[in-house]
């Protein structure tokens, strides 16, 4: 099941990528990152390791640098323990603070990414400052927003709703 | 006793195995410069103090003969390599002056030059950023023509280069891309830089010497010396320079095109290595 709901939201994340880069939106969410984080969720380690891993690969085949497969992999799968980690030792179950915790984990892993080229490649490529920002502030917003639709109980409320039809 | 703790561990040991694993790939897959990948220099870093050693008790050991004729040799081959210095600058000098012949005598006929035989239209479908990296999709691929090393151009001037080609899809590296450069020429006694992205959405150029005269607006062109752009591209224009060290210029671009305006792009064939004038390959920075 939560192999499907990787898949799901995997693909799902590619076509929405696509879309924003479609509309040349300057600074998308890491929709990537929203997928090893849902898995993350309640401190779930393997899960969150597990998605992590073609999470990032995806992510290298569309957007990383030419034939460098498992840049975004490493990130998404240290991202996602340290998600997973702070998922087991804190509750964390507003939305202002699971958009918060998104956003630092957006920042998290672009200075790991950073690191990794240096150490890899030798010379230091930081991103510009104002694009992180708004690609960290972007995928809080989605990511609170998503966590607060998923905290809504729509099923009793649709029940609800019947029954007041009946009576 | 051991098994229970090893089993606590097992999300840690994922971790190791699967980050592990992907240093080990990317270690394989990325090239210094120089050209060997990261797992090789990492190899030759680790060894190279025996390697050092071995050399240096070789080197010891050398007889002073073979020093001698090496001399001979290296003043010799010193002496042919200054001639063949001499011989490629002259060269390049008539190059640049038919270059500009060939300039001015289009301005003044009005001519346009027409695009080499295999140049394909394409939609520039996508832009892609993600972090310093700068990429762009196309709406056309292997079915249509576009080949690996294409050279995209906008109306405006140079775009950047395919990278990957899929049967009706391509991607494209963006010149501002921080990996991205290309050899330039500025228009001011036709002295060559080279134009790297910033990762930002600009171009900067560099190894330019600061005696070599720079305006603003100077509109900065392909050199055609990297083996992967053709020349006279039209890459940017100077917004910006300063000394940035007491030899060389810090030069600011403002690209020729917008990739993010342009919706129509055309792909010319890739440049064939045997046509480039030489210097050093450029394209990108790894």
């Amino acid at each position: 099941m939560k192999t499907l709901r990787v898949a799901i939201g995997l693909a799902l994340a590619v076509l929405a990528t696509l879309a924003f880069g479609a509309l040349r939106f300057p600074a998308p969410p890491d929709l990537f990152l929203l997928v090893v984080a849902s898995m993350a969720r309640g401190g779930a380690v393997v899960p969150a390791l597990l998605a992590g891993l073609p999470a990032g690969l995806i992510e290298d085949a569309l957007q990383g640098p030419q034939g460098l497969l498992g840049l975004h992999a490493f990130s998404k799968i240290l991202t996602g323990y340290l998600l997973a980690t702070i998922g087991a030792r804190t509750i964390v179950e507003k939305p202002l603070a699971v958009g918060g915790l998104l956003a630092g984990a957006v920042l998290a892993e672009a200075a790991t990414l950073t690191f990794l080229l240096w150490v890899l490649r030798g010379d230091l490529l930081a991103p510009a400052p104002w694009l992180l920002l708004g690609r960290a502030a972007t995928t809080g917003l989605l990511g609170g927003a998503l966590h607060a639709a998923s905290r809504v109980p729509w099923r009793q409320r649709r029940d609800a709703r019947r029954r007041m039809r009946l009576n | 006793m051991a098994s229970p703790s090893l089993a606590a561990r097992r999300p840690e040991i994922l971790l190791a195995v699967l980050l592990s694993l992907c240093l080990v790939g990317l270690s394989l897959q990325v090239r210094r410069p120089g050209g060997r990948t990261a797992g090789q220099a990492w190899l030759l870093a680790a060894v190279s103090p025996f390697v050092e050693g071995v050399t240096a008790l070789r080197a010891g050991a050398a007889d002073v003969g073979t020093w001698a004729s090496s001399r001979r040799r290296l003043l010799g081959a010193n002496r042919s390599l200054s001639a063949e210095i001499e011989r490629l600058e002259g060269e390049l000098l008539k190059l640049r002056d038919a270059e500009r012949d060939k300039m001015r005598l289009l301005e003044l006929f009005g001519a346009q030059p027409s695009p080499p035989a295999g140049t394909v239209p394409a939609r520039l479908i996508a832009i892609e950023s993600s972090g310093p990296f700068r990429t762009g999709l196309l709406d056309r691929g292997s079915e249509g023509g576009v080949r690996v090393d294409g050279v995209v151009v906008a109306p405006g001037g140079l775009v950047g280069r395919v990278i990957a080609v899929g049967p009706r899809t391509a991607r494209l590296q963006l010149l501002s891309d921080k990996t991205a450069a290309a050899g330039v020429l500025l228009p001011r006694g036709a002295r060559a830089g080279v134009a790297k992205g910033d990762g930002k959405g600009g171009i900067a150029v560099e190894y330019v010497p600061t005696i070599e005269p720079v305006e603003k607006n100077d509109l900065v062109v392909s050199s055609g010396t990297d083996g992967v752009y053709p020349n006279g591209l039209p890459v940017g224009r100077v917004s910006a320079m300063t000394r940035k060290s007491t030899l060389f210029w810090d030069i600011q671009l403002e690209p020729a095109t917008d990739p993010r305006r342009e919706s129509m792009v055309f792909v010319l064939p890739p440049v064939r290595r045997a046509d480039v004038q030489g210097g050093p390959a450029a394209g990108e920075r790894r």
